[in-house]
């Protein structure tokens, strides 16, 4: 066997294993024999060990050889000529994706490891699993993405699974709202997307990175592009990546999305999904060198974003918003460190961000046990040392300063504001010129649903 | 805006007037509010505490009426239990006639009785819904084609056989009209428009069992119209944000809430976040309005106008409770509605106030107590946030510019009286029952309207929550009858000299070699039992149930063993600060408040060696905090999570390998650990107890007093053995916000084991010795008391002092704690089996490990069930439960009546302890699991710990006061029962005395019975007097030990009795 063919093959496996352990999970669901905690934690493991497995072969491989650049190519799966359009499925293996991807396993693995116990005996137990194995599947794929569609492809599985399971306890409503308002943020994102990458294939007919970058290996990659092009596509994709990152103004989401189980907090929005945006943006990083509007819009983003999010995170009273703004502050300078270029750093900074945060949030729980021990190792209460920040600043200011913290920049509220209600207006003010033509047309009320009452009546059995 | 400025010069007027009222409805209403304080040291209570007063059935109905939460279990999960046989017809029958009494045997006309009709009403489950679901159901479901498939095949037939005869005869074109039959005519025209009519001779049974039900249905429809039915209307809710909900299903609550539940957190947070509050200590009124005045605010439309309100009010110098009793006037609130509007008001985020008010009422509680008069600027702030957004809710979807007092009135309007005639819901039921029962149309038909208004009243009267309080009755009902019958048959057996029990005094001479003892001179030993005898060696517990399996292993590990119990913080009422403690933490229970305190030194020899590893620990425990911190810092976290990816070890084997993770970070730990002989600064020189030097400690004379009662409490004054062991316990867990309520309640949420150290120290000292012997108790010479802890998560045992142990007493040591350590092995095999990880097929050894492990799983939600399945408390002494099988569900207090004087004293200060102590445990377990998300705080996955005081649901929420689900699932909800050694007019006596103990067993918050083991004759307590208890049956299982009892059993598990099996129990003690 020649090393083409073991890189195929191993490639081949790390994509297939999430993919397999989704079909395992899903169509038992489907079908209403859904598999038991014991056969799910096995499925589990073994589609996680032997996809890390290859992807950790295939490293050795590629540094063994001094491969820097390894492509799977499965073909055109949809072609339509008249539009020049076909759905290319490409995976490339390079010094960007491969980390990202071992990273992906190792901590998709250790959270399922730690769900398996946690979610023991919980009636969601399968659900979350079948969401797990959606997210798991769309992470590999997003970080060996070949071609744009493909990451879009990869990108809508991390953001549906991501919003499924903050509304994981749906029986409450407040779940179900901050899931709904996550799922929001991220269409908007994604419509962002879908045009950056409608916007590409216009310029240089297809959607393929290597068309796309030019040819050589992630990072040392030139792009095809004009500055003018550049930098309407590169906005578009700072869109897409600012929803995906919560970065400003749509971070107010991410503290909302901590309404899941532990461990899917702590591995979405504390470690890989989080990290989703600025991954793209690494991925299109020779777009950004073309025009140095986008590199600054960039890194001015990711030190408005830290700057923020350092701030709010002072003023959080509860650990799990308070670890959310802190890997935001993270985010924000890794965002930063593209935009000026640092690549590699902001790689090994997001590596070692996720991995820091996946155990401190898995370990959130633990913080009235972690605080009493410190204040007895320290032999007292633990202060927080005022920041030169707090004697800088004159009293009234502090005080705006607190609550523009505690309002979490208003950015909900501004949202709320300047894209929600002028959208509903919009709509209703549609909604209602439809109505007086469809009255006008059908001489009289043409609308049955206005007459059916909303029913809330309570039966006494149900109340209690 | 003038009208609402008009308004606002008005009430200002009144204001001044209304206020002081006010704050102390303010503070009567604060009762009703949850009353758990810090979940850092969890204190068990009872839930309902603030309607103990009432009796338990009332107080549950009202809980529900207040809380919105449920009184007892549904009535399918009752249902479930019937089927599984945990409840026997049987006892819904004497549950239903005794509940019922006279009235029991009624005739309800054509019906038969009244017992009889609740008796169906029981058996077959009735359902209902709202009306288009009903409807929804009889057309779109076989309701009307099929019998329900619990109806008995024998009375539908019969049913559909009558039906059948009826209409041919009567009912048919040929038959003779007659008068009465005008509506049954127009009734069976319409369902023969759905039937082929024609062809009726040719109908098959299907047929004709269809159109009997078609026909019940309408007969029954025909008689609910008829009947003449009082339709209450449902109360009209009081806040102005339950009417806007009903009416447009905007919840006006969210926005407010969204901001108050940051504010509050911020407010009571106890050092969590960076930047506290500015202008915290002003108070929560002061504070707000100084954030919330500032221009430039939130852009959210509700909050344009707080600014401008927050001015206006601080411009005419309102006080809290002015501007309460101003915006109660804004809102239209009258003067009667004031109570119950402000207790609604307050329950609507009552997590945050009730901790508001414990923060400020028991401040001593807590780091950073809040200032006084808080819970009143909490509702102010909340009545002027609730306006605003009552004003933009208003005019957002109703469109309502008005004055707000007239909101209701008009959101009422707009609402409409949606009220529901309620006949699909009667005829439904009637329908269901007529099915199982067996009611025939045409009986039904020819009911009169009287007859029918009586029959809908009755079944109205027996509502759900009327069959569930009699299903709870039955359930609660047969455990009492298993228990008391197994307590009389095993008082039976052991009088019979036939068990495992009353094998204490074997050791006939102390220093014997026990165990070695054949079965002959067991008998000789028996026999001899009438002087006191000693044993072997002696352990004194808490009463905590969790111990009791503990204790039950050991007595069959080695049966020359007594083993005691009392209140596990042993009569040591103390603040201790332990070797490698910051502070002093009380270690008592929390109706105590302790005036001695207590600390932990090590040695002199090791003093350099403490002073290193404490800068040590300083040193890592400042860099830690420095990374916790930091790492959620701009330039901090930069370093640290560049560095991160070394976190990925931790982490990956913490949650792969968690028990030998554990054991590596103990190995290497040493180097920052205490040194391991440490002494307890125990003794006072100055007279007045104190933190300060010289004030540490107690006088030999309190000591004494100490040793004294607990020596009297148990029962042991003249039977000391060589060694005493007292065994404290606490439990440890890692990512566990309510690690603390598995600590030891009787520590209030603390560890015992520094209690049961301070004891035997005490007992130890000659001085108290002396002192004691004075006073008539002698302890031996010979005996000598050892401190130990008992871990109840992974089961460890440490002991204290052992540096201190004579040396003629090491082999005494050594056989008890091999004992021990067997005990503690298997008492961890018998946990195991109610856990679903852990296989039932595991050796001993295997369960050990496997409960280890649980305490250091970083991912374990349940480190250990606690306090679940609690349902019994037995005072009184050892002799007549020991070798009785009670699955780690009873409360033993030891207690001898022989040895208590006439003014019963030591009973007396035993059950003032032991009544609230347990009771308030049993009960918020029963409220924890019969409403899991209303009392309880839900399921542990999504908790989120909120300024170092309790928990959240995930990223925003109410504080959750309660028991996680995780802690309470394997719980099964019945009242303690009490079985207490003493006599009928001894108990009647105390609770003459003793308030707390009357409202408890008065008020049917616990279950009493008192027995006389010797006579094996129980008398119980029931309708406000006590009776004598008559066992159903006298049999009760045998089995040679505990495993072979549970082994291979999840689930509950019933009484059995433990015979004596000293070849077995050898070979496994030795092994």
């Amino acid at each position: 066997m020649d090393t083409d063919t073991i890189f195929h093959v191993l490639g081949i496996c790390v994509v297939v294993c999430p993919a397999a352990l989704l079909g395992a999970l899903g169509l038992r669901a489907i079908v209403g024999r859904p598999l038991g905690e014991e056969s799910i934690n096995r499925c589990t493991y073994a589609s996680i060990m032997v996809g890390l497995t290859a992807a950790v072969a295939i490293l050795g491989m590629m540094l063994v050889f001094g491969t820097r650049h390894v492509a799977i190519e499965l073909g055109d799966w949809v072609v339509i000529p008249q539009q020049h359009f076909h759905f290319h499925l490409k995976f490339v293996f390079d010094r960007l994706s491969v980390p990202f991807v071992i990273l992906s396993y190792l901590l998709c693995g250790t959270v399922g490891a730690f769900t398996s116990r946690y979610l023991h005996r919980e009636p969601g137990y399968g659900r979350f699993y079948v969401s797990y194995a959606f997210f798991t599947l769309g992470m590999v794929i997003t970080s060996l993405a070949g071609t744009i569609e493909v990451l879009f492809f990869g990108w809508e599985l991390v953001g549906l699974s991501s919003a499924l399971l903050v509304a994981f306890f749906q029986e409450r409503t407040a779940p179900v709202r901050n899931g709904l308002r996550v799922w929001s943020v991220y269409r908007l994102a994604d419509a962002a997307f879908l045009i950056a990458a409608v916007a590409l294939h216009h310029m240089t007919g297809a959607g393929d990175f290597d068309r796309l970058m030019g040819s050589g290996s992630w990072p040392e990659r030139v792009a095809s592009l004009t500055p003018r092009q550049a930098l309407f596509v590169g906005l578009l994709l700072l869109v897409a990546a600012a929803g995906k990152s919560a970065l400003v103004p749509l971070s107010g989401w991410l503290p909302r999305a901590m309404e899941g189980p532990t461990p899917s907090s702590a591995i979405f929005y504390g470690a890989l999904s989080v990290h989703l945006g600025a991954f793209l943006l690494l991925r299109v990083s020779p777009i950004l060198e073309l025009s140095i509007w986008l590199s600054a819009a960039v890194v001015g983003v990711g030190l408005v974003t830290a700057l923020f999010a350092a701030i709010t995170a002072r003023v959080q009273t509860d650990i799990k918003s308070a670890l959310a703004y802190a890997s935001l502050t993270q985010v924000g300078l890794i965002v930063a460190e593209i935009g000026l270029g640092l690549r590699y750093i902001a790689l090994i900074h997001i590596l070692g961000h996720a991995c820091l945060r996946t155990l401190q949030l898995l370990r959130a729980p633990t913080l009235l046990h972690d605080y009493h021990t410190l204040e007895n190792a320290i032999g007292g209460h633990l202060h927080h040392q005022q920041g030169i920040w707090a004697r800088v600043i004159p009293a009234p200011a502090r005080l705006w300063c607190y609550r523009f913290a505690m309002e979490r920049g208003y950015l909900d509220g501004l949202l709320d504001e300047c894209v929600a209600h002028p959208f509903l207006r919009v709509f209703r003010w549609c909604d209602a010129a439809e109505r007086r033509w469809t009255d006008f047309l059908s001489g009289g009320r043409s609308r049955e649903s206005d007459a059916v009452e909303v029913h809330a009546e309570v039966v006494e059995e149900l109340r209690l | 805006m003038n009208p609402t400025l008009a308004k606002h010069s008005r009430s200002a007027t009144t204001a001044g007037r209304r206020a002081e009222p006010l704050r102390h409805l303010i503070e009567h209403v604060a009762h009703q509010l949850p009353a758990q304080g810090p979940i850092t040291a969890f204190i068990h209570h009872n839930t309902l505490h603030a309607f103990q007063a009432l009796p338990f059935e009332q107080a549950v109905v009202k809980g529900a009426a207040t809380f919105g939460c449920h009184p007892y279990l549904p009535e399918a999960r009752y249902r479930t239990m019937l089927e599984q046989g945990r409840i026997r017809a049987a006892d819904i029958e004497a549950t239903l006639i005794d509940d019922l009494g006279d009235r029991a045997d009624a005739l309800l006309g054509l019906l038969g009785t009244r017992f009889h009709l609740y008796m169906a009403m029981l058996e077959h489950p009735l359902r209902t819904g709202p009306t288009e679901e009903l409807r929804w159901v009889m057309a779109e479901t076989d309701a009307l084609r099929k019998f329900f498939k619990t109806v008995a095949p024998g009375v539908r037939d019969r049913v559909v056989q009558d039906t059948r005869r009826w209409i041919m005869r009567d009912l048919t074109d040929g038959a003779v009209a007659r008068e009465e039959d005008q509506r049954a005519k127009i009734l069976v025209d319409a369902v023969f428009d759905t039937f082929d009519k024609p062809h009726i001779e040719q109908w098959d049974t299907d047929t004709w069992e269809a159109f009997s039900l078609h026909l019940l249905w309408l007969v029954c429809r025909d008689g609910v119209r008829g009947a003449d039915i009082s339709w209450k209307p449902p109360s009209m809710p009081i806040r102005h944000r339950d009417v806007l909900l009903d009416a447009t299903g905007e919840d006006s609550d969210q926005p407010v809430h969204d901001l108050l539940i940051r504010f509050c957190a911020a407010f009571l947070d106890q050092g969590f976040a960076q930047c506290s509050l500015p202008d915290r200590d002003d108070g929560f009124y002061r504070s707000f309005v100084n954030l919330y005045r500032q221009s430039a605010g939130p852009p959210d439309r509700w909050r344009r106008g707080l600014r401008d309100e927050l001015r206006r009010i601080e411009n005419r110098a309102l006080s809290p409770l002015e501007s309460i009793a101003e915006s109660l006037s804004l809102l239209g609130v009258g003067y009667d509605e004031d109570e119950e509007f402000i207790a609604h008001t307050l329950l609507a985020l009552r997590g945050y106030a009730g901790m508001i008010w414990q923060l400020e009422t028991r401040g001593d509680r807590a780091a950073r107590p809040v200032p006084p008069g808080s819970l009143i600027e909490f509702l102010a702030v909340r009545l002027i946030l609730d306006r605003l957004a009552l004003a933009a809710v208003a005019y957002e979807v109703l469109g309502y510019r008005g004055p707000l007092d007239g909101l209701r009135g008009f959101a009422r309007e707009r609402a409409g009286l949606r009220e529901t005639s309620g006949v699909e819901q009667r005829t439904f039921l009637v329908f269901q029952l007529a099915q199982v029962v067996g009611w025939k149309p045409e009986s039904l038909y020819r009911l009169s309207p009287v007859a029918w208004s009586m029959l809908l009243a009755e079944l109205e009267s027996f509502s759900g929550l009327e069959r569930r309080r009699i299903y709870h009755l039955a359930f609660e009902r047969r455990y009492r009858i298993q228990t008391l019958d197994a307590v009389a048959a095993h008082c039976r057996q052991i009088n019979s000299g036939g068990s495992a029990a009353g094998e204490r005094c074997t050791g006939n001479a102390v220093g014997d070699d026990g165990p070695s003892n054949d079965d002959h001179d067991r008998t000789d030993a028996t026999e001899t039992c009438a002087a006191p005898c000693i044993p072997l060696f002696q352990v004194i517990c808490c009463l905590d149930e969790r111990e009791e399996s503990f204790r039950r292993h050991l007595e069959e590990v080695a049966p020359d063993c007594e083993t005691l119990s009392t209140a596990g913080f042993f009569a040591v009422a103390m603040y201790y600060r332990g070797a490698a403690d910051a502070y002093y933490t009380p270690l008592c229970p929390v109706i105590i408040k302790p005036r001695h305190y207590v600390c932990e030194d090590v040695v002199y020899t090791f003093k350099e060696a403490d002073k290193l590893r404490r800068k040590r620990r300083r040193t890592i425990g400042t860099v830690t905090h420095r990374v916790h911190v930091g790492s959620r810092t701009f330039a901090g976290g930069w370093l640290a999570a560049v560095l991160g990816s070394m976190a990925s070890i931790p982490l990956v084997m913490r949650i792969l390998f968690p028990r030998a993770t554990a054991q590596l970070r103990r190995r290497f730990g040493g180097f920052v650990r205490t040194p391991s002989v440490t002494q307890l600064q125990l003794e006072r020189t100055e007279s007045a107890p104190g933190p300060d030097k010289g004030h540490v400690g107690y006088r030999v004379e309190e000591m004494a007093a100490i040793v004294q009662r607990v020596l009297c409490d148990v029962g042991v004054t003249r039977t000391i053995s060589r060694l005493v062991i007292v065994c404290g316990h606490g439990s440890s867990s890692l990512n566990n916000p309510h690690e603390s309520a598995h600590d030891c309640g009787a520590c209030g949420g603390g560890r015992g084991g520094p209690n049961a150290r301070a004891f035997a120290h005490m007992a130890n000292d000659p001085r108290v010795r002396h002192i004691l012997l004075m006073g008539g108790l002698s302890i031996p010479d010979e005996t000598v008391f050892v401190g130990g802890y008992h871990n109840t998560c992974d089961d460890n045992m440490t002991y204290y002092d052992l540096d201190r142990l004579p040396s003629t007493h090491k082999d005494d040591f050594a056989r008890a704690s091999a004992a021990l350590d067997e005990a503690r092995q298997r008492s961890a095999h018998e946990r195991c089996r109610r856990f679903e990880s852990a296989e039932l097929r595991l050796s001993t050894e295997a369960a050990l490990r496997h409960v280890e492990g649980r305490a250091e799983d970083l991912s374990q939600v349940r480190p250990e069930y606690g306090h679940a399945t609690n349902a019994l408390c037995f005072v009184g002494r050892r002799e007549w439960s020991r070798g009785l099988f009670l699955d780690r569900r009873a409360f033993l207090q030891s207690y001898d009546p022989a040895q208590d004087d006439e003014n019963l004293t030591i009973l007396t200060r035993i059950l003032q302890a032991v009544f609230p102590v347990c009771a308030g445990i049993n009960l918020e377990y029963y409220f924890s699991y019969v409403d899991p998300t209303g009392y309880g705080c839900g399921t542990k996955l999504p908790h989120n710990i909120v300024s170092l005081l309790g928990v959240m649901n995930g990223a925003a929420s109410d504080l959750r006061p309660g028991l996680p689900w995780q802690m309470v699932e394997i719980h099964e909800p019945v009242r303690l029962l009490f079985v207490i050694e003493t006599t009928v007019a001894a108990m009647l006596w105390i609770m003459e005395r003793n308030e707390g103990i009357a409202e408890l067993v008065r008020g049917n918050w616990v279950q009493l019975a008192t027995l006389d083991p010797a006579t094996s004759e129980i008398q119980w307590f029931r309708n406000g007097r006590f009776e004598c208890y008559y066992p159903e049956t006298g049999d009760l299982p045998q089995v040679t030990s505990s495993i072979d009892w549970y082994r291979g059993w999840r689930e509950h598990l019933g009484f059995a009795s433990l015979k004596r099996n000293t070849a077995m129990a050898e070979s496994m003690g030795s092994g």
